[in-house]
């Protein structure tokens, strides 16, 4: 039977710790991404799960370690010239909290491998497929007429290509709900293709072949850029990515078709 | 108590100057090595003021883009190369001697030679402002992007190899020194923690920086003399001098918080008047921490698509778990203490809350998916700089207020100190914090500029502010350091209480460190003397 005073402790501990949930929850519309932008794939969602699950454990050790360093210092300041007790270790101790981290990492690894075996599948044969050129510095966006994906016979043969410069940044579009591969090429220096809302990036590497797909899940204009320094203009090399409706997409497509000027005859 | 007398050589009176230019004293030349970091640090301190000035405000035309890039390069090489790597050795240069009971260092003429290497490199490195400006491909010059940058980045690459082979040739010093040369009754197993740590980056340092010289060499070659090592045009591979490169700078990275780490560890021990807890586990994991740190390079490139993600993102994590084991044993330490909060320890607790945030933070580029997004963010500038400057610059100051009254034989003022702590650490966090949002709201790194629609204008203005905090919280530092010069020498042997050799010796020590030395029979020699064997 723990005594009046401890009951009261508890208690008082008990409200706090009730404060402290509520004010979590009322500000937590504002961290609704736990600090990350909206996922816009389904990709970017496994990653921003795998993103909340580690956070909370990384907020609950930073919390019982910081909770324990800002309790020593306050409890065990000194208060006379006694010695306090000399002592030199504990092996179990040391046991323990080795163990405890072993198994926690052991956790987080298993769950990010994975998401990552799952955000790393490759994309079906018949997928929409987009070349994407980094060059110093803006992008180019290709698409090849025999692969625009949903398993449709190709319309024609041939490819266009929609290019930026640093000062026009380009746009380029994709469907929703269908797996898109990208593939990242370079002719001059590494760049990286970044889209925060893909949760997602892939160096642009010359020399090599580096393809990645995601599946948009819902519509919009998005905005990426250059994550790897590419030299003087690289804060610059900025993109956009307007996801819609596959309807809309043919369309679109059509449109770019129908400007002879970009496309090239094989 | 017994002593072991130890014989007095003489010396010959030379002038001041000349005796500064010609020491071979590890004393004299641990002094030269902290002014000159110090000065360094001041430097790279005023170009990431620079930084954060252009990057204050949206679409800031404050400096150009041009200019932008060398100046985060330079801050960058800086502070690592020419400061946070050698203000270690400064340190170690003065007190490990001390600390293990010798005359000097092993080789006292290399250990000259691996100090005045520095003030040559890092000029060069910074000569390349007159000559058309200095490297400005970031400090982890990426080829081929390094291949077509101007006639600063080979001033930079052959500086950089001059200052490792003087962290290489210091680095074996410090080894030979600490194997041959302790104290009678000095076990390895009894030698101060701090020693332990510089042995462990020595170790690494030798390993380490010679790879990252041979990668520099070849990069050299491809810029000057048609090379291709890292051209794919050529034949090359890019992503070579990636692993090549982060095959040191990872363990550089254990290089440049592991002395750190060492000096929390004799800190904490006699501020709270207990043993360090768990001594040989810190001392495996001191090792476990450096073996492991060979074995992770590769989470730098996880976004390069070209190598092993799950064994790296693997060993990432488990490299978490020595770090971890630290932190508990410093709490450990601390618990049922009896702590009292000078200066030095002010700067250790510091360290200890904010380095676990560092070591956290990090963790989340160990998950490989969430790597992808925060990778090259500003999430990993705050990383790195919750362990470089959260970790390694508090452990600086901590290490400086600690053995400022044994190098100079003055103290400094208690008062100016807490208010250089108090602005320092809300300063770090101001600057620092809002970089863990930016990087997660899609700010990536080495971004001359950001355009308005970014949203990300807040949240710069703010780490700018907590910059220029940090630059005023040295002011009171600088003028505690000051009037301490201006004061006379009037410390005592062993103004903290210490524990270690370096106390039981005049402060500042004569030429020859010791008249006599004390028995040791723990890794507390002077605690033992103070409180008797009994008390241990």
């Amino acid at each position: 039977m723990p005594s009046t005073g401890k009951l009261r402790v508890i208690r008082r501990v008990n409200l706090l710790i009730s404060a402290a949930l509520l004010a979590i929850a009322s500000i937590s519309p504002a961290f609704a991404g736990w600090g990350m932008p909206e996922p816009i794939t389904d990709q970017a969602k496994r990653i921003q799960d795998l993103w909340v699950f580690t956070l909370i454990i990384a907020l609950a050790v930073f919390f019982a370690v910081e909770g324990a360093l800002l309790y020593a210092i306050f409890r065990y300041r000194k208060r006379s010239d006694e010695l306090p007790k000399q002592t030199h270790g504990s092996t179990a101790l040391e046991i323990v909290w080795t163990t405890i981290p072993v198994l926690i990492v052991i956790t987080l690894f298993s769950y990010s491998f994975i998401v990552l075996r799952d955000v790393e599948k490759k994309a079906p044969s018949d997928a929409l497929s987009i070349e994407v050129d980094g060059f110093q510095f803006s992008w180019q966006f290709t698409y090849d007429l025999a692969r625009l994906g949903q398993g449709q016979a190709p319309a024609q043969e041939g490819t266009f290509s929609i290019i930026g410069t640093a000062a026009q940044e380009p746009t380029f579009v994709i469907p929703v709900g269908e797996p898109v591969e990208f593939r990242l090429k370079s002719n001059d220096v590494i760049h990286s293709f970044y889209l925060p809302n893909f949760h997602y990036k892939l160096d642009v590497v010359p020399g090599r072949d580096n393809r990645f797909v995601i599946t948009a899940n819902q519509t919009g204009e998005f905005t990426g850029q250059c994550a790897e320094l590419c030299g003087i203009n690289h804060a610059l090399m900025r993109f956009h990515v307007r996801v819609v409706e596959r309807a809309e997409f043919d369309k679109w497509v059509a449109e770019q078709v129908a400007n002879k000027a970009t496309v090239r005859q094989p | 108590m017994t002593s072991i007398a130890i014989p007095r050589p003489a010396y010959a009176e030379r002038p001041w100057i000349l005796d500064w230019l010609t020491t071979v004293d590890h004393k004299k030349l641990g002094i030269l090595y902290l002014y000159t970091t110090m000065f360094f640090f001041a430097v790279g301190g005023i170009l990431a003021l620079l930084v954060r000035a252009q990057l204050a405000v949206a679409d800031n035309t404050f400096v150009n883009n041009d200019a932008y890039n060398q100046i985060f390069t330079m801050h960058a090489s800086a502070m690592l190369f020419l400061f946070i790597i050698p203000v270690w050795a400064g340190f170690g240069n003065y007190i490990v001697p001390l600390q293990i009971g010798a005359a000097d260092m092993a080789f006292p003429r290399i250990n000259a030679l691996s100090f005045w290497l520095i003030p040559p490199a890092g000029l060069l490195m910074f000569s390349g402002f007159l000559f058309g400006g200095a490297s400005d491909v970031g400090w982890t010059a990426y080829s081929p992007l390094a291949r077509s940058s101007g006639v600063g980045l080979d001033l930079w690459i052959i500086s950089v190899i001059i200052l490792g082979v003087s962290s290489t040739i210091g680095a074996a010093n410090f080894m030979v020194t600490m194997f041959r040369m302790r104290a009678p009754g000095m076990t390895m197993f009894r030698m101060p923690i701090f020693c332990w740590t510089m042995l462990v980056t020595a170790v690494l340092q030798l390993l380490a920086t010679p790879v990252l010289a041979s990668g520099l060499a070849m990069l050299y070659i491809d810029r000057n003399f048609g090379g291709s090592f890292f051209d794919p045009n050529g034949g090359g591979n890019a992503i070579l001098w990636q692993n090549i490169f982060w095959f040191y700078s990872h363990p550089a990275v254990y290089i440049m918080i592991l002395p750190g780490m060492g000096i929390i560890s004799e800190i904490l021990p006699v501020f709270a008047r207990k043993p360090l807890f768990g001594y040989k586990a810190f001392v495996f994991a001191t090792m476990g921490i450096g073996g492991l740190g060979f074995s992770v390079w590769a989470h730098h490139m996880f976004t390069t698509g070209a190598v092993l993600k799950p064994w790296f993102g693997f060993m990432t994590f488990m490299i978490g778990v020595p770090t971890g084991v630290k932190m508990f044993n410093w709490l450990g330490t601390l618990w049922r203490g009896s702590i009292t909060f000078e200066a030095p320890m002010l700067f250790a607790l510091g360290f200890l809350s904010m380095f676990l945030i560092g070591g956290i933070n990090g963790t989340f580029s160990a998950a490989v998916p969430v790597d992808f997004a925060i990778h090259d963010t500003y999430f990993v500038v705050a990383h790195i700089h919750y362990v470089l400057f959260g970790g390694a610059v508090f452990a600086v100051f901590a290490g400086l207020y600690y053995w400022f009254p044994k190098i100079w034989g003055r103290r400094l003022d208690e008062r100016l100190a807490r208010i250089h702590f108090a602005l320092q650490f809300i300063g770090f966090n101001l600057a620092f914090f809002p970089m863990h949002l930016l990087g997660l709201d899609g700010m990536p790194r080495r971004i001359a500029t950001y355009s308005e629609s970014s949203g990300w204008e807040t949240l710069n203005l703010i780490s700018t502010i907590g910059a220029f905090l940090i630059g005023v919280a040295m002011i009171p530092f600088i003028i505690n350091v000051v009037m301490a010069f201006l004061r006379p020498k009037d410390q005592p042997n062993d103004p903290w209480e210490g524990n270690t050799l370096e106390w039981w010796t005049t402060s500042p020590p004569p030429v020859h460190n010791f008249d006599s030395l004390p028995e040791v029979h723990s890794e507390r020699p002077l605690w033992d003397l103070r409180h008797g064997k009994a008390a241990h």
